[in-house]
């Protein structure tokens, strides 16, 4: 897998072609990334390999002194004067700002060093398509109708207060002998508010001077809201 | 308000030579085709009767007659496919969207000309068409100069020559 960014969702307009045609556009802002820290397949450390990237700086006083410590070479503390007098060699820091989104990205091998800068123009160089991973927008306790796009019940024939009911749901073909409903039955629910992954979205634009990206098509959540991007994994 | 990042996008696929049109205006859409390979224009004119949305992705309907059958079509007003908007008459309408005319036939459809704006459209197309034959004397002249041939040229060189021949 390939190190992807993070970034905004800014909303969707469309922009025109060379041919002329109109094209949807999502319009993503998305990095310069820090590289914060390098996960180590190592079984005694990590246990895995990935990049872990910040995004958007966060002001100093609105950090946790964890939030703090976990970028910053400087922070000083009893533990790590502790550590550093055992002997122990410290993981080496970003030395960076707070950063307000941390995240990660499964990578197998890696040329980023913790510090590091990644920005849209270096990631996506040559990308035909991206996958956007984000969050979808929330919808509360929704009903089967809305939810998993049943059809309901009749609005005559003698249906009486049930209009928008599941209907019955004891189908004895998958549940025969088990007495109860099989699992993942469609019922109502929340509805919205999680974890989405579009994939094999075409790339129409990188705007390097602005750290824009522009993919063809939507993306789940609301505008504002935070997405991960990174090349398609799609065959 | 309009996104910062969404205007910055936008505003490189916006056209900045859109003439002042407004709804109730009598207007000829000049749009490219492509017939092949060869690329040429086609006029839509009719009425405006609405105009939509904002920044890159405004639009506008026409609305024209063709064999007394009302027909409508959606430009995008930046799309690249439309070579010129033309506005050939100011009308001078109470509403934004002029829908009230798909019921009405005949003397109701017609519309209040604005006499304030039309002298000044007037004047627009008058320069235009000064502009058009300046720039076709010009090219003409150019052409003399040059010592090339115009068409009208050969050809009576063309008939000089079969007359001598003839003669012959």
């Amino acid at each position: 897998m390939a190190l992807g960014l993070i970034g905004l969702k800014v909303g969707m307009t469309q922009v025109f072609t060379d041919k002329g045609d109109a094209e949807p556009v999502t319009v993503l802002e998305l990095g310069p990334c820090r590289v914060l820290q390098i996960k180590d397949k190592d079984p005694k450390k990590d246990g895995y390999s990935a990049v872990q990237i910040g995004f958007k700086d966060k002001p100093r006083k609105n950090a946790r002194r964890s939030e703090q410590g976990h970028v910053a070479a400087g922070l000083k503390s009893k533990r790590k004067e502790g550590r550093q007098k055992a002997g122990v060699q410290l993981p080496p820091k970003a030395d960076c700002e707070p950063q307000r989104y941390v995240r990660e990205f499964r990578v197998d091998t890696t040329d980023k060093k913790v510090g590091d800068v990644v920005n849209v123009g270096e990631v996506f160089k040559g990308v035909v398509s991206v996958d956007v991973i984000g969050t979808s927008k929330g919808r509360g306790y929704q009903g089967v109708m809305k939810r998993h796009n049943f059809d309901g019940l009749p609005a005559a024939h003698g249906a009486k207060k049930v209009h928008r009911q599941a209907g019955s749901t004891s189908s004895l073909a998958s549940n025969r002998g088990s007495g109860r409903p099989k699992k993942g039955l469609k019922r109502a629910g929340q509805y919205g508010n999680t974890r989405v992954t579009v994939r094999n979205l075409k790339v129409i634009k990188i705007d390097e001077a602005n750290n824009l990206l522009l993919v063809r098509g939507s993306i789940p959540g609301h505008n504002g809201a935070v997405v991960l991007v990174r090349p398609t994994n799609k065959k | 308000m309009q996104n910062r990042l969404i205007a910055l996008i936008e505003d490189a696929h916006k056209k900045n030579d859109i003439p002042d049109f407004r709804i109730g205006d009598t207007v000829d859409v000049h749009q490219k085709l492509l017939d092949g390979v060869k690329e040429r224009t086609q006029v839509f004119s009719g009425t405006v009767i609405s105009r939509s949305g904002s920044g890159a992705k405004e639009t506008f309907t026409v609305r024209r007659l063709v064999q007394s059958e009302g027909v409508e079509r959606i430009f995008l007003v930046h799309s690249p496919r439309i070579a010129k908007i033309e506005v050939k008459k100011a009308g001078m309408v109470r509403r934004a969207k002029l829908y009230y005319l798909r019921d009405r036939v005949g003397k109701a459809t017609k519309i209040k000309d604005d006499a304030k704006r039309q002298v000044v459209i007037d004047k627009a197309i008058k320069a235009a068409a000064e502009a058009e034959t300046k720039a076709a004397q010009e090219a003409a002249a150019k052409a003399k100069t040059e010592g090339g041939t115009s068409k009208r040229q050969a050809k009576k060189a063309a008939a000089k020559e079969a007359a001598k021949t003839a003669k012959k």
